[in-house]
């Protein structure tokens, strides 16, 4: 009994010595590790949550698709794929592509067969990102690479829709809305191309138009490289927007 | 009251009883339009099925002179409804249209509106929905999916409402009378399911709901439903059968 006493006063006059620093130095950790976690939440309270932990508003694509080379209008800073050295932007409106935008509730993503109508003679044959999109629309094997050769096959009454084998390309969703709102595009688009003083966001090196309307909550996909979703897209900010245009702030309006 | 004071639309539906054969195609309709769960007979047993709208069957009579008469019933998205002050996190509210609306996205489950209401026409989500695989592109994308442990109800097809709305302002024009149709109605193969807007006295609702058959279901709470029925004419009896429980 009395070693087992002495033992336990020994042990309790020595673990103070230890404790403190031990407890400084953990509750320092433990405060710093609450201090990120509540500026995580807080940042995806407000806005969007700091890119961490796979939490980034943007994603590697099957295919790199370059809204830069399509739709901006301006030299582009960077050698595309091709090799080619130096190109300017094709300037596309956002329309020539996402062509449901301005009737329908969805954008759209064009098909395969609409991309390889431009890219089964735009493009060098060798470019890989390319060759992705000309395997799903089955080109590559069964008319091989050349222009001259496609423009045979066609001549035959071969039209591309009619090729076997064709598959959509597995696009990655980038601006997603939960499941219980209903987010229809055309009153939007149709309501800020009639109101252009409306339209917030930036148009440099986007065309007019559409394209100037849809930079309000998309950003300037233009100058995109790799989509990424720049407006926070919650119901605040849908709300806000509502209110100041006068649009409905009834919940059924967007949640049935 | 409440109604006349609207301005904009005030959507009802005028059930002709007369007409209704029990067919039961607005059921099914509803069913496939709303993505309502399947019901299985375990879930019919255990009194949790979901049916927005549900066609009562009554047996009038002994065997060989005995009449079947049918009722369909949907949410009578009542002006002055019991089911809507009860809710604490108001999941469920009137709108300017008139319709009673329920918000999936507040909706905490506590089941007092279920409770409340005297048609029994809400409808609780015991379980996650699920459907087979081969119902799986069934599903109406316009409609939410009401996951487990939120009430969900008729809402007089406000999908459709929206999207016929939204059309007509596209076109700049106003909407017409008869454009927007629930799926009940656009099935129902006798017309006895007629949706309109109360506020335009020309809709076809409008003079429909002024017949001297009109009856709405008990109006002792004074609910004042957007759901008015005809009573069906019995030449037999000559009485309507809104009277006729009362003559056995």
């Amino acid at each position: 009994m009395a070693s087992e006493n002495e033992n336990s006063n020994t042990k309790s006059s020595s673990l103070p010595k230890l404790l403190v620093p031990v407890l400084a130095i953990g509750g320092l950790g433990v405060m710093a590790v609450m201090g990120l976690v509540a500026a995580f939440v807080i940042t995806g309270w407000l806005g969007q949550p700091v890119p961490v932990l796979g939490f980034e508003q943007t994603f590697d694509q099957p295919i790199d698709f370059p809204h830069t080379i399509h739709a901006s209008t301006k030299q582009l800073d960077y050698v595309p794929a091709d090799g080619l050295s130096t190109m300017e932007g094709l300037g596309l409106d956002c329309t020539f592509c996402h062509r449901t935008v301005t009737t329908q509730a969805n954008a759209g993503i064009p098909s395969v067969a609409f991309c390889v109508t431009c890219h089964q003679v735009i493009g060098a044959a060798n470019n890989p990102q390319l060759t992705i999109l000309r395997d799903a629309a089955n080109l590559t094997n069964s008319l091989g690479q050349s222009a001259g050769q496609i423009r045979d096959l066609k001549e035959a009454g071969l039209s591309v829709e009619e090729l076997d084998g064709a598959a959509p390309v597995n696009w990655k969703r980038v601006h997603r809305l939960p499941d219980h709102v209903r987010f229809v595009h055309e009153p939007h688009i149709r309501y800020l191309t009639q109101n252009p003083d409306v339209v917030k966001g930036s148009t440099d090196g986007v065309t007019v138009g559409a394209a100037g309307v849809c930079s309000t909550c998309h950003g300037n996909v233009a100058a995109m490289k790799q989509v990424e979703q720049v407006e926070p897209l919650k119901m605040g900010q849908c709300v806000d927007c509502h209110r100041d245009n006068g649009a409905p702030t009834d919940c059924v309006a967007c949640h049935y | 009251m409440t109604t006349a004071s609207l301005k904009g639309p005030n959507w009802g539906m005028v059930v002709d009883v007369d007409k209704c054969i029990g067919c039961m195609a607005c059921v099914i309709a509803c069913q496939a339009e709303n993505n309502v769960p399947l019901n299985t007979q375990d879930r019919v047993e255990r009194g949790r099925a979901i049916s927005w709208i549900r066609v009562e069957r009554y047996w009038e009579g002994d065997f060989p002179d005995s009449k079947a008469r049918f009722i369909p019933i949907m949410c009578q998205h009542c002006a002055n409804a019991p089911c809507e002050p009860v809710c604490p996190v108001f999941a469920t509210y009137h709108n300017s249209e008139g319709l009673n609306i329920q918000v999936y996205n507040r909706c905490v489950g506590t089941r007092y509106c279920a409770n409340g209401c005297p048609y029994i026409v809400r409808f609780f989500n015991y379980w996650e929905p699920v459907w087979p695989e081969s119902l799986r592109n069934h599903l109406n994308p316009d409609v939410t999916v009401r996951s487990r442990g939120i009430m969900e109800k008729c809402t007089f097809c406000v999908h459709r409402i929206r999207r016929e709305s939204r059309k007509a302002r596209s076109e700049g024009r106003v909407l017409l009378d008869g454009e927007v149709q629930t799926a009940c109605s656009t099935a129902c193969p006798t017309s006895a399911l007629n949706f309109g807007n109360f506020n335009d006295p020309n809709s076809k609702v409008s003079k429909m709901k002024d017949d001297q058959r009109h009856y709405t279901l008990l109006d002792q709470f004074a609910t004042e439903p957007n759901v008015i029925y005809l009573a069906k004419v019995d030449t037999d009896r000559k009485v309507g059968a809104g009277e006729a429980a009362s003559h056995g």
